[in-house]
């Protein structure tokens, strides 16, 4: 089980430098970071301060090993823009996101996953073909069509909501809809597929032949075994709870992380953007890493090979 | 592995599904539009018509001069959606055939070569699986900058590790034993075992992979036009499309709403092919 | 004459892991080897599965290095596989599979897949290959239109026929059949070898032959390697090794084999554990399984040695002659 945990870490830790290893890459490839970092109206003084500071007098390999140290300090540099620390820019919109990817998550797994096990326990019905229909249409409409749907009958025709902005808890509503339906689907989909396989296992058969009532068999054996790979998606989902707000934040001109990372990428606004990436970057890998070792001890088999 | 490849040839007799038949009809208007779009278009997409602007489309109190309305600018709405389809589809077949060739690529080296090169390439599998794409895209245009080749090169970034994951998984299995093995035995070049053994072999699973990234593909492209970090006016995308008309919403939905409804119509199109074109030529793929 | 393939105490050892971190552990698959291929001969290794048969035969063909010893074609060393000599190599030494379906590329034409070797060695224009493939179609009994098939559409006698075409298209000095005839039916089996014997006759080829099936091993080959776990533990003609098989596994196998008319010899019948080549018992590997063993078998794996009558024996016993009879 440790040499479980320590691989699974590992990995984490590897793909966090594979990141910064990336951003590196991405920036040193851009021109001088000094520059794109800090932008060129900086003052000469700060400049030079940053260039020494970042070691770009420094051979390459050396550079590297400074960026990690910075990195790993959480210095980030500043926005081009106003001139404030980027790390505090990005920080400030993290509680506007996550007040939308939350809720949006929780009605995810609240739709999507009781759909889907009553789709796969009543195979074939029309509730059935309804909840695979509104499955694939979640992954074929974009979320950005999607909204501007939504805006349009609930905000301009019916007038109930307001159409964007972050003026009340009703400005929210939409987002999280469009959020939460096309997540929905997909885990509706993926929750079907799992519990299909677990019912077509011989065990399953066995139990209800040796007269276990079926709500029993459902309960007991199908659900936790079903579990398993949807907890997986789950992860990915909570993974992401920064990265997923892009698209649906500019729809409805919410303030968050999304937002503020178009805007940044528009504007060129290097050290906002990096910052952005390191914190999904971040994120994925923390709720990977849980899911894996949520993983371990939620399958028996896992636990019992790795120990 | 190599059962399903090899298995004889695909039985398509069996009657396609009326949906399926629908879906391949729309992806052949697509194309042929795609490909004549010079020829089909009724205006020049920046030609504007300043006496008729806003018009509705027909049906809504528009008239056949602009079949499906026009913007604030008097632009013919049918034009630009003609040609935003061209540059739409065109990006999302580039950046899926630059996938598919990266992929499979790289997966034979790492069937190849096992050893370091596999870990290598399983790495950048695993860490492109764990980021959202969209994510490093964006980072990528903003550290570079946009233009139109590097925004496809950028899209041909997205699903190459499905392609490399197949590709490896399907070669090492044919090297193993069988066909690869034999030929190799017979003193062939690497080179000549994959171009004209391997990859012949299992090219119906790659094309059912490339099948089924090319919708999301045109959802990402279309996602970053409509920010506005993709297409640059004044051309024109899908995408682009919707994010102009949003401006319009109230006054003249149907800018937004035509390309929109491509949009949607598309995906499901190449979707519902890509699941039966699996169903039928590989059940074993994800 | 002098040989043409020659392994000397030849071995390979894989090492195998259980688990990511799991202790690699040591099989000895093949282990210190020694045979000889005569051109124009046959040599046939027999033993059971996971002796080590194949990985000898892969050994033959250069397609696996030896950790210790040496593989000889032509008294040259074997070049490693990847280096420039390795694939022209290729044309002069081919190996015919078990599953002659896998070995072929369902894709191509039959014509096409007997072609490849000549494409790949660069021999003849495509008019002298065309010849060639029909040449070759005609002395492994296809039909010209058979040609134009695929593999599947063939049924497996006419599938092992074809690989075999394409073994013998770079008119080959050495062809290592891997268990050529076990997938097929008995009647095709007794087809197929006496084709290989006519090719034989006729081109002058080396074969190397290997089976789990004695009988049919005694039908083609001018010598005899018995194997079991790794080891060759008998090897000479035929014809002694039958009549007075020495090595006491030898001995079991032989007396396996159905005679006709009435029994000679009493059948033996092997008891204890199948050979598993990852656990491999001390002294002598077959000491567990054999009626006669010593305590000296279980502490020491016996040498081979040559006895006056040209065979070569690896067993303690055959140092005690007086033990034989008994």
């Amino acid at each position: 089980m440790l040499r479980f945990f320590a691989i699974r870490l590992g990995r984490a830790l590897l793909t966090i430098v594979l990141v910064v290893t990336f951003a590196f890459v991405v920036l040193r490839l851009s021109g001088d970071p000094a520059i794109t970092i800090m932008s060129p109206e900086a003052p000469p003084e700060a400049l030079a301060a940053f260039r020494q500071a970042w070691g770009l007098d420094q051979p390459i390999w050396i550079q590297y090993l400074r960026y990690f140290g910075a990195i790993f300090q959480g210095e980030l540099g500043q926005s081009m823009r106003d001139g404030r620390p980027a790390i505090v820019l990005v920080a400030e919109r993290i509680p506007a996101t996550l007040a939308l990817t939350i809720p949006a998550f929780l009605l995810k797994i609240g739709l999507g996953i009781p759909a889907g096990v009553y789709a796969a326990l009543h195979r074939n019905s029309w509730t059935d073909r309804a909840v695979m229909a509104g499955a694939v249409a979640g992954f074929t409409v974009p979320s950005f069509v999607l909204g501007l749907i939504l805006v349009l009958v609930f905000a301009v025709q019916l007038g109930w909501l307001p159409s964007g902005g972050q003026d009340s808890w009703r400005s929210a509503i939409l987002p999280i809809i469009t959020m939460a339906l096309g997540g929905a689907g997909v885990l509706a989909r993926f929750t079907r597929s799992a519990m299909l396989e677990v019912l077509g296992q011989p065990f399953i058969r066995t139990a209800s032949a040796k007269g276990v009532p079926w709500p029993q068999v459902v309960r007991g054996h199908a659900l936790p075994n079903a579990a398993i790979p949807t907890v997986t998606i789950v992860g990915f989902m909570v993974g992401s709870l920064i990265a997923g707000a892009v698209v649906v934040e500019s729809v409805f001109s919410w303030p968050g992380v999304g937002r503020l990372l178009v805007v940044a990428v528009a504007n060129r606004d290097l050290a906002v953007v990096q910052c952005i990436l390191l914190a999904v970057a971040s994120t994925m890998v923390i709720s990977n890493l849980t899911v894996d070792l949520l993983y371990g001890v939620l399958d028996p088999r896992l636990r019992a090979r790795t120990s | 592995m190599s059962s399903t490849t090899a298995a004889a040839p695909p039985r398509l007799r069996r009657a396609i599904p009326l949906a399926v038949l629908v879906a391949i009809g729309w992806i052949a208007a697509l194309l042929a539009i795609a490909l004549f779009a010079e020829y089909l278009r009724p205006y020049g997409i920046t030609q504007m018509d300043l006496r008729a602007r806003l018009t509705p489309p027909i049906g809504f109190g528009g008239a056949w001069a602009h079949p499906l309305g026009s913007d604030e600018l008097g632009r013919d709405v049918l034009s630009r959606l003609i040609v935003s389809i061209r540059i739409s589809v065109t990006i999302a077949f580039g950046a899926t055939v630059i996938a598919a060739v990266l992929g499979t690529s790289l997966g034979f080296l790492a069937a190849h070569f096992r050893g370091w090169v596999e870990q290598a390439v399983l790495m950048l599998i695993d860490f492109q699986a764990s980021m959202p794409f969209l994510i490093i895209a964006l980072a990528v245009l903003a550290f570079f900058g946009n233009s139109l080749p590097l925004f496809v090169g950028l899209m041909g970034f997205y699903g190459w590790e499905r392609h490399a994951r197949i590709a490896r998984g399907l070669a090492i299995a044919a090297n193993a034993q069988g066909y690869a093995a034999a030929v190799r035995q017979l003193g062939a070049t690497p080179l000549r075992i994959y171009l004209r053994h391997v990859l012949p072999n299992i090219a119906a699973t790659l094309i059912v992979a490339a099948t089924l990234s090319f919708p999301e593909v045109v959802l990402l492209e279309s996602g970053l036009s409509f920010l506005g970090l993709g297409v640059q006016p004044p051309m024109t995308s899908l995408g682009n499309m919707v994010g102009y008309g949003r401006e319009y919403l109230t006054r003249a939905p149907w800018i937004l709403l035509c390309p929109s409804i491509t949009i949607v119509l598309t995906t499901l199109s190449v979707s519902l092919v890509g699941d039966w074109l699996r169903d039928r030529l590989d059940p074993t793929l994800q | 004459m002098m040989p043409l393939l020659t392994l000397e105490a030849a071995s390979r050892t894989y090492r195998t892991r259980h688990g990511l971190f799991g202790k690699p552990s040591d099989v000895r698959a093949v282990d210190r080897v020694s045979l000889e291929v005569a051109p124009g001969r046959t040599l046939g290794i027999v033993g059971e599965s996971g002796c080590g048969k194949s990985t000898t035969g892969r050994l033959a063909l250069g397609l696996e290095t030896p950790d210790a010893g040496s593989v000889r074609f032509r008294n040259t060393a074997m070049p490693p596989q990847g280096s420039a000599e390795w694939p022209a190599l290729r044309r002069h030494m081919q190996l015919v599979f078990q599953d002659p379906l896998g070995a072929m590329d369902r894709r191509l034409t039959i014509a096409a897949q007997i072609a490849e070797p000549l494409h790949i060695h660069n021999i003849g224009s495509p008019a002298e290959r065309a010849e060639r493939v029909a040449a070759l179609l005609r002395d492994v009994g296809l039909r010209p239109d058979q040609a134009a098939r695929h593999p599947h559409e063939l049924s497996g006698g006419q599938r092992q026929r074809a690989v075999l075409a394409r073994a013998l298209a770079t008119d080959p000095a050495l062809l290592v059949c891997d268990e050529p005839i076990s997938a097929l039916d008995v009647s095709i089996q007794a087809q197929i070898v006496n084709m290989l014997a006519d090719l034989q006759a006729a081109r002058g080829i080396a074969i190397l032959f290997i089976s789990h099936d004695l009988k049919v091993i005694r039908q083609i080959s001018h010598d005899i390697a018995v194997m079991y776990l790794g080891r060759v533990v008998e090897r000479g003609d035929p014809d002694t090794i039958f009549a007075a098989p020495i090595h006491p596994y030898t001995k079991a196998l032989v007396s396996a084999v159905p005679t006709p008319g009435p029994r000679r010899r009493e059948r033996i019948v092997l008891t204890g554990e199948p050979p598993n080549p990852a656990d491999r018992p001390t002294g002598c590997a077959f000491h567990p399984r054999c009626p006669a063993a010593m305590a000296l078998c279980r502490a020491e794996d016996p040498p081979a040695v040559t006895l006056p009558d040209g065979r070569e024996v690896a067993c303690h016993l055959a140092l005690t002659p007086d033990r034989i009879a008994a």
